[in-house]
């Protein structure tokens, strides 16, 4: 079915085939969703970051070198939006990011909270947003099982093995947080 | 030691270790109570967060995305020809061309040392045409001192096949215009000269045998000759030749009109 790799199409994106990138957004829009969703971001706002995500893969499209997979650079880019984004509201002091689980029930996404109603899936994403931005990345690129941790590595600038320390440690440490939000 | 577990942890949990790796893991763990525990409970975090649902983006998002392409690629379209010049000039340096061309340089350079050795040749066909020349010359020489008029002519005639006649040959052509007893071949002998006028020699040698002249057609046929040259030392030897009394009437006339037009 992927007779077309991504990295194929994302080197036609390079060389002018602009139409491409749809399908790479087809293929990629929901895991880039749920990257921002779960990095804490709400639901517009992370669709908002898909779509800075797109763009910036149009804007900097010559500097892929199809060396690693399309994935890796693509959650490179997607982590950068991530960061800038939340660079830029701190310094603005303007928080607009609200995360699903400071969202107080009733504020209209009725859909989600259903589904986070639904036990140990709340907790958990309210365990994974009291872990640290670095650790919630870590896992969330784990996640994606098409990202194998030497890339993983490549994108956050570490070796392989430290790569699996790292998800490793963040696993233990959303496991405590959710056991002692279990307890309350 | 709790580093490397952790690494081995992680390979085992998502499928990374090789058989043989993944069964010595498993004896590990249940060989060590202590790592079996961290091992489950890790196991337990990492499904649950893998079985952790998101929702799905809206279409807004969608609509967005596809706002954002359309608009991108018709702008890139703007600038198009731009980008049309540029491809056009990159596809001269498409690999095939640099190939053609350099197969094309490897064929002439080839070609250069395996050319055949031009410069001999000449000097070859020069020594020839020297020898030919020669050969020639001697052909003319011996063809002008037989016997038969007919042979003489012949030898007149191999005169003009020279591309530049030496003064031998032309010596030998003036001595035939003068004392050949055969009016043709003295007549031919005019005509293979007219091939020479440009030399000061063959003028004189011309103008000097114009009072030999005893025949009508030659004397009429120096006369046109001189009148072409505007050869003015030929008027003396014409006026001594008109005072000859047994000249022919015609041939007076002719000589008379000769003078007049190179006066």
């Amino acid at each position: 079915m992927q007779a077309l790799t991504d990295n194929v199409l994302m080197m036609k994106v390079k060389s002018g085939d602009l139409d491409k990138l749809g399908l790479l957004y087809e293929r990629h829009k929901k895991k880039l969703f749920g990257f921002f969703y779960n990095m804490g971001n709400n639901a517009s706002l992370s669709e908002d970051l898909v779509q800075n995500v797109f763009v910036r893969i149009l804007k900097y499209r010559q500097s892929f070198t199809g060396e690693g997979p399309f994935t890796a650079w693509m959650f490179s880019m997607a982590r950068n939006v991530n960061y800038d984004h939340h660079k830029k509201v701190t310094r603005e002091g303007v928080s607009r990011n609200v995360s699903p689980e400071q969202v107080d029930r009733g504020t209209g996404d009725y859909l989600n909270e259903a589904m986070d109603l639904q036990g140990d899936a709340h907790l958990l994403r309210r365990a994974l947003g009291l872990l640290s931005a670095e650790k919630k990345e870590i896992l969330l690129l784990s996640k994606y099982r098409e990202l194998k941790f030497q890339e993983i590595g490549e994108i956050l600038g570490c070796s392989e093995g430290a790569a699996k320390v790292r998800v490793h440690r963040a696993l233990k440490d959303l496991k405590t947080i959710f056991l002692q939000l279990e307890t309350r | 030691m709790d580093e490397k577990f952790e690494i081995v942890a992680m390979d085992y949990l998502s499928g990374n270790l090789t058989e043989g790796e993944a069964k010595e893991f498993e004896t590990f763990l249940e060989a060590h109570v202590e790592c079996r525990e961290k091992y489950e409970e890790l196991m337990q975090s990492w499904e649950q967060l893998q079985a952790m649902q998101t929702p799905d983006p809206s279409e807004k998002m969608d609509e967005a995305f596809f706002n954002m392409l359309s608009s991108v690629i018709e702008k890139e379209q703007g600038k198009a020809p731009k980008q049309s010049i540029v491809s056009m000039l990159s596809g001269i340096f498409r690999p095939q061309w640099v190939i053609g061309s350099f197969l094309l340089l490897i064929g002439l350079g080839v070609g250069y040392f395996l050319r055949p050795e031009v410069e001999p040749i000449p000097t070859q066909t020069i020594a020839a045409n020297n020898e030919t020349e020669e050969v020639r010359q001697k052909l003319v020489l011996t063809l002008l001192d037989q016997p038969s008029a007919n042979q003489r002519l012949q030898g007149v005639s191999e005169a003009n096949k020279f591309e530049n006649a030496d003064d031998i040959v032309i010596k030998a052509l003036l001595k035939t215009l003068n004392s050949d007893p055969n009016v043709n071949v003295r007549l031919a002998a005019i005509e293979s000269l007219t091939n020479y006028v440009d030399k000061p020699e063959v003028r004189q040698g011309l103008v000097q045998s114009i009072p030999n002249q005893e025949s009508p057609i030659l004397q009429i046929t120096l006369a046109n000759l001189m009148v072409a040259l505007q050869e003015k030392s030929s008027i003396a030897p014409f006026k001594q030749l008109l005072k000859q009394k047994e000249l022919d009437t015609t041939v007076k006339k002719r000589i008379e009109r000769s003078i007049e037009s190179i006066i």
